[in-house]
């Protein structure tokens, strides 16, 4: 969107420049963009922040995964903490790997609650704000990528949240149902082998 | 359909082509571009599978129920497909014909007219690269039920020239986001910012002239104000120009020479090529923006005294209004200056060849023109185009706007260039007016004072 200050190409001999921004040649911008990763492009339309609620929300929900993995097992729950914070950081330098590897973070830290014996409903909980969680942040810097910061998002960032939340909860609903119905009593593999079973099945009715 | 149209046609004061395009509701031109894999969920079978093995193996049942829970994402990021954005655009602007400066509210409708929803939109409109938005990013991001009509407006400051919208981008993705459709959404809209020529001061031409009576003082004896010589005297010559005092001394009949005032024919050639679009700060007016607005004071300035006025662009599109007078000429010339794309605000697509460029341009320049060369001389090529063209016989002056900066080595590198080729110009015999900060007409004054005839 930038007018081309300065020409890109040009004839042998054609001198190359000419004119350089004040900006971009001293440099001054450095201390306010901190943040960025040197190769963002410099839009000078908008901000490409991710928006504040999707920031907000990714957050709450990865609080609240922390709080869940806690009540599982402590270790856990710091693990899962750790991982909200690396969302954080993720979201506030608009890396996507970043974000990936938080949430690598908080899978470990719920593996550890549930090696620790924590007790299923707070791993169910925890499991689906964690995605959540990164989902939110995801989809966040894909948001500020493309709309930026200020456009007006909130709509669109909340029926994303709702959408995952109840992709979630269905999920937790069958897969606790199962549980509590079929499998109360029996062996782990039992309980593996029926949701593999209900698996298979879902994807060849799909 | 009917309520949004309503909507566009009461905004009140919109010239009438304005209303006819909002009316044109219906007439979004979709095109599909792109569809692509986000790749945002990959890797969520794997985990679901690794914590549903470890919960086997350890025998947690919490785990292997987390993992069931991230098979159901699996599934959640498989199904779902990002559909095509069935969205229409209706674009309503404040004001069609803006004067240069104004801010112009841009109101963008997006109205969803497919039979699906559309969970994640996002739009980006296709601002014209001439313009400036100064509030609000031209933007959005929302969802959309079927029929549901999203709104968002970013105002733009209006400068010189036609702005055309280009096509709205709509990226769509499905719920999970794992599937993403890009498609351009075309709804014709423009606006004409065409300024008012101000009259500049009186500008110095040099003595190339037509026969025409005009104001430019000539080497040609004949009638006039200025004496230019005597001669013996002809029978014929008019009585009120004998030398009577030398008649009383010396008896004999002398004639009194008066310098001739004619008109002349002038070019006001606009430098357009790329190079030329530069400036001091990214905020400021390019020095094409400088020029154009100098060669509006000039044109009325020369056409009122009487001369006959043409303009062209040295830039890769041809732009060429012939030598003229009169009022018709003189809204055709603002139209040109202020509207024509090879003196848009961003610069032309294409190559510029000069040498063909410069055929051209002699061919058909009238073989009394001369030249007034604005340019901001920022490189070799503009200063030896203006030596050749005066070399033809075409008297030139080179009228530069000053866009060079002095805070960093290169900058100050170019401006030094710069003055160089000023001062080789110089040298050459070629007239120079430099104008940087103060106006034009200024500059001109202060330049005149130093030029002989």
């Amino acid at each position: 969107m930038g007018r081309p200050v300065v020409p890109r190409r040009g004839r042998a001999g054609h001198r190359e420049v000419v004119a350089v921004s004040r900006r971009e040649a001293a440099g001054g911008g450095a201390e306010s963009r901190d943040s960025e990763p040197p190769d963002a492009p410099v839009d000078r339309e908008r901000d490409a922040r991710p928006p504040t609620a999707a920031v907000v929300a990714s957050l709450v929900a990865g609080a609240g995964a922390a709080l869940s993995a806690f009540l599982a097992a402590p270790l856990g729950g710091a693990l899962v903490g750790l991982a909200t914070v690396a969302l954080l950081a993720g979201s506030l330098r608009r890396s996507p790997r970043i974000l990936s590897w938080a949430a690598g973070i908080g899978v470990v830290g719920i593996a550890v609650a549930g090696y620790r014996r924590g007790a299923v409903e707070p791993l169910l909980a925890a499991g689906v704000a964690l995605a959540l969680a990164w989902d939110l942040a995801d989809h966040g810097v894909s948001l500020g990528e493309q709309a930026g910061r200020e456009a007006r998002t909130r709509r669109n960032v909340a029926v994303h949240a709702g959408t995952t939340l109840l992709a979630g909860g269905l999920s937790v609903a069958v897969v606790y149902g199962a549980y509590l119905a079929a499998a109360g009593n029996q062996p782990v593999a039992a309980l593996a082998l029926l949701l593999f079973g209900a698996v298979a099945l879902a994807s060849a009715v799909r | 359909m009917s309520v949004e149209t309503a909507d566009g046609d009461d905004s009140g004061d919109d010239a009438p082509g304005a209303a006819a395009e909002s009316r044109e509701d219906g007439r979004t031109e979709r095109t599909p571009l792109r569809r692509s894999e986000t790749a945002r969920w990959d890797g969520i079978a794997g985990v679901a599978l690794a914590l549903v093995g470890i919960g086997v193996v350890a025998r947690r049942p919490g785990l292997v129920l987390t993992g069931a829970v991230g098979v159901g994402y699996v599934v959640y990021a498989r199904i779902g497909e990002a559909r095509e954005a069935t969205v229409e655009i209706d674009r309503t602007v404040s004001d069609d014909a803006p004067s240069p400066g104004d801010e112009v509210t841009v109101t963008v409708r997006a109205r969803n007219v497919g039979g699906a929803a559309l969970p994640d939109l996002r739009l980006v409109d296709g601002v014209p690269p001439g313009l400036e938005v100064v509030d609000g990013p031209a933007r959005i991001a929302t969802a959309l039920r079927p029929g549901a009509t999203a709104a968002f407006e970013y105002t733009v400051r209006a400068s010189r020239g036609e702005h055309e919208w280009e096509p709205t981008r709509a990226i769509t993705r499905d719920a999970a986001g794992s599937r993403e459709r890009t498609t351009a959404l075309a709804t014709p809209t423009r606006i004409v910012c065409t300024p008012e020529l101000s009259a500049g001061g009186d500008l110095p031409l040099r003595g190339l002239t037509t026969i025409y009576h005009g104001r430019v003082p000539t080497d040609v004896g004949g009638a006039g104000v200025e004496f230019h010589a005597t001669r013996e005297y002809r029978r014929g010559d008019p009585l009120k120009r004998i030398d009577w005092n030398r008649r009383a001394r010396t008896g004999e009949l002398a004639t009194l020479e008066l310098r001739e005032e004619r008109a002349a024919t002038v070019v006001l050639l606009i430098d357009a090529r790329e190079s030329a679009y530069a400036a001091a700060e990214p905020d400021a007016d390019t020095a094409v923006e400088a020029s154009v607005e100098a060669a509006g004071q000039a044109f009325t300035a020369l056409l009122d005294g009487g001369d006959r006025v043409g303009i062209a662009a040295l830039g890769p599109r041809d732009c060429w209004l012939s030598p003229g007078a009169g009022t018709a000429h003189a809204a055709r010339g603002r139209e040109t200056l202020a509207t024509d794309p090879a003196l848009a605000p961003t610069p032309s697509e294409g190559r510029f060849y000069r040498s063909l460029w410069l055929r051209r341009f002699r061919r058909r320049l009238p073989a009394d023109a001369q030249v007034l060369f604005f340019t901001p001389l920022l490189d070799d090529s503009a200063a030896s185009l203006a030596r050749r063209i005066d070399a033809h016989g075409h008297l030139v002056t080179v009228c530069s706007p000053d866009v060079t900066a002095a805070d960093t080595p290169g900058t100050r590198l170019v401006a030094f260039e710069r003055r160089e080729r000023l001062r080789e110009l110089r040298g050459s015999g070629i007239r120079v007016v430099e104008w940087g900060d103060r106006s034009f007409p200024v500059a001109v004054a202060r330049a005149t004072g130093r030029w002989s005839r």
